[in-house]
């Protein structure tokens, strides 16, 4: 074949490989994948040893593994030796794989950390069964939920519904307008920039209940309850908080070409944004516009607990009667308004991208 | 009439842009940039509309002398000069004719610019750049619709609107196809001579700066090396501005020897 250029033969092997080299293919030798460190994997074993004799000498639970050799029966802590176990394990596992030290250091870290953390808080699965008798009763409750019920409490829908529409609205469009002073990209100058990004943060770091619990004490109820009032605001920053952060990294990553275009056409700031970055983050405006209504549906559950109104006071109010087949009506319910809720946003989602 | 004196351009990096450019361009003139790249020539045509601030120097363009300090005065100094990018940089979510009017934004109040309400005037004044450029008839269509030579001169179109003294063009054909760039070419050729718009063309296709402009400088590690009349930048010349001899890849193709090969292409435009 007659070869002109590095590309045109290229092209001719990748559309003919049988013509190229049935012959040949396979004799060309492979190169040796390369192989990790041992010293390094040697360190990691030791770094799992280091872990374990933590883990043994911090550890709180009593459980201990007795290993029978016959002349002599060994003993060791039950959970520090299976931590150790699976540690080994991955480690050979990722040295036969030949994954790099990085990797394999990843993979340890990651059993040390949520052995760690899991041994803090006393985490364990085999509690589950021995709780079950207490389980049970509420369990059967559930499973048998009360259907009538979840028409009595459609007041309490719309309070929720209506709650998480105005948060949506009012808290996308502050959140746009704080995203666009947030982002290098339009804001007037870093200092602005760095200034909201750290409002933002102290918005975010605040989560909704806090801000619902800051509300309830602060206005308390309105003549038209408990206190949608506090909760409407306690979603509003919730809402101001994520739209913000995701919009203005959205912003900064949006095509300069048409921002660089509006400033040589002597645009202000103002004229800039608007038509050259707003456009272009529209449809993810739009996108995260429809995932806080979600979560604002999924919050006001939790909400209610701290009496803010809506579906959350009635489910609260229901658990402390202890009416689980009413608990479980309104969970439903839930379940099936989110999903709907999800439904619909995709639904747009695709007719706006 | 645009005068350089003396002017530098050091990037933050310590980069040297531009170093003692001394140029004059008369009002009307169609001008051609060529160089390597990496010459300067972009920095050279951002320093006009202040894109690219310069260090030192003075820089004036009609009577205004250039402040990269002054941001208001920039955007009036920018109201007057259009810029035609490589990429075009259109926002290609929006219609054909909301593209044109940013080129209004420095005639158009703020809160105009915010509610996207134009009058009229703006409106009609971005049909007839529409016009001008001869796709009038996709106003209402999406940006990302077209291809990339209308794409150009929807562009072309946005600079019009602004009603500009001056026009910077950095690369405007480099990413279109032969036929195409004779043809965004030869729309800003047109222009220049039916409007008197002074016309500053970056590029590094030798034929179409000889084939459109009036005048060619040449550029090489941030200096002015050739400065004359497009028949006295003679292969020889060139060749010195490049410091290596000129090849097959510093032209883009004649213009009569593409329109007819080319049918399809031309067809869609």
């Amino acid at each position: 074949m007659a070869i002109t250029s590095g590309t045109s033969s290229h092209s001719t092997a990748s559309h003919s490989p049988a013509t190229h080299g049935a012959s040949t293919l396979g004799a060309t030798p492979r190169p040796e994948a390369p192989k990790p460190s041992g010293l390094v994997y040697l360190g990691l074993g030791g770094l799992a040893v280091v872990a374990f004799i933590i883990f043994w000498i911090t550890g709180v639970s009593g459980n201990i593994l007795l290993i029978p050799l016959g002349f002599v029966t060994l003993w060791a802590p039950l959970y520090p030796v299976i931590g150790l176990a699976v540690m080994l394990l991955t480690l050979l596992v990722c040295f036969r794989a030949r994954t790099n030290t990085m990797g394999a250091f990843g993979a340890l870290a990651f059993i040390i950390m949520s052995y760690w953390a899991g041994s803090t808080v006393n985490f364990t699965l085999l509690e589950i069964p021995e709780r079950w008798s207490n389980v049970e009763p509420r369990l059967m409750a559930f499973l048998d939920p009360n259907w009538s019920y979840i028409w009595t409490v459609r007041d309490q829908w719309l309070i929720t519904l209506s709650m998480a529409v105005v948060a949506t609205l009012i808290g996308c469009a502050i959140g746009l307008v704080l995203a666009m002073f947030a982002s290098p990209v339009s804001s007037p100058n870093k200092g602005v920039s760095q200034a909201i990004k750290a409002v933002n943060s102290v918005i975010r770091s605040i989560p909704d209940v806090g801000w619902a619990l800051l509300f309830v004490a602060f206005i308390g109820g309105t003549a038209h309850g408990l206190g949608p009032m506090a909760g409407v605001l306690a979603l509003l920053m919730f809402n101001i908080g994520i739209v913000a952060k995701l919009l203005s990294e959205t912003i900064d990553s949006v095509n300069p070409g048409p921002v660089e275009a509006a400033d040589a056409a002597g645009a202000n700031l103002t004229q800039r944004n608007r038509l050259a970055i707003l456009p272009q983050v529209l449809p993810g405006f739009v996108s995260y516009g429809l995932y806080v209504f979600e979560l604002n549906i999924r919050a006001s559950a939790a909400l209610g607990i701290v009496g803010v109104g809506g579906i959350g006071s009635a489910m609260m109010l229901q658990l402390n009667r202890f009416a689980f087949e009413n608990v479980a009506a309104i969970l439903i319910a839930l379940i099936i308004v989110v999903l709907l809720v999800d439904m619909f946003s995709m639904y747009i989602r695709r007719k706006l991208l | 009439m645009i005068t350089f004196e003396n002017i530098d351009v050091v990037y933050p990096n310590g980069f040297k842009g531009l170093s003692n450019v001394n140029l004059q361009i008369n009002k009307g003139e169609f001008v051609a940039i060529v160089g390597l790249s990496g010459a300067g020539k972009s920095t050279l045509i951002r320093t006009i509309n202040g894109l690219v601030p310069f260090t030192s120097g003075t820089l004036t363009v009609g009577d205004d002398v250039v402040d990269p300090r002054s941001k208001a005065k920039l955007r009036r100094l920018r109201s007057r000069v259009g810029m035609i990018f490589q990429s075009f940089n259109l926002v290609t979510r929006i219609s054909v004719l909301n593209n044109v009017l940013v080129g209004r934004s420095a005639e158009t109040p703020t809160w105009r610019s915010l509610l996207g309400w134009y009058r009229a005037e703006d409106k009609e004044l971005a049909f007839q750049s529409l016009e001008r450029v001869g796709i009038v008839d996709k106003a209402y269509m999406r940006a990302s619709s077209l291809s990339g030579g209308q794409q150009q001169r929807v562009a072309i179109a946005r600079v019009l609107a602004q009603d500009p003294e001056v026009i910077l063009a950095d690369e405007p054909v480099a990413s279109l196809d032969p036929p195409t760039a004779h043809k965004v070419m030869r729309d800003l050729r047109r222009i220049q001579q039916e409007l008197g718009i002074t016309t500053i063309v970056n590029m590094h296709h030798l034929d179409l700066a000889r084939s459109y402009a009036d005048r060619i400088i040449g550029m090489r590690a941030g200096e002015v090396v050739f400065d004359g009349p497009v028949e006295e930048a003679t292969d020889a010349i060139i060749e010195e501005v490049y410091q290596r001899s000129l090849t097959a890849e510093d032209i883009v193709a004649s213009d009569s020897a593409t329109q007819g090969t080319v049918t399809s292409a031309a067809a869609q435009d």
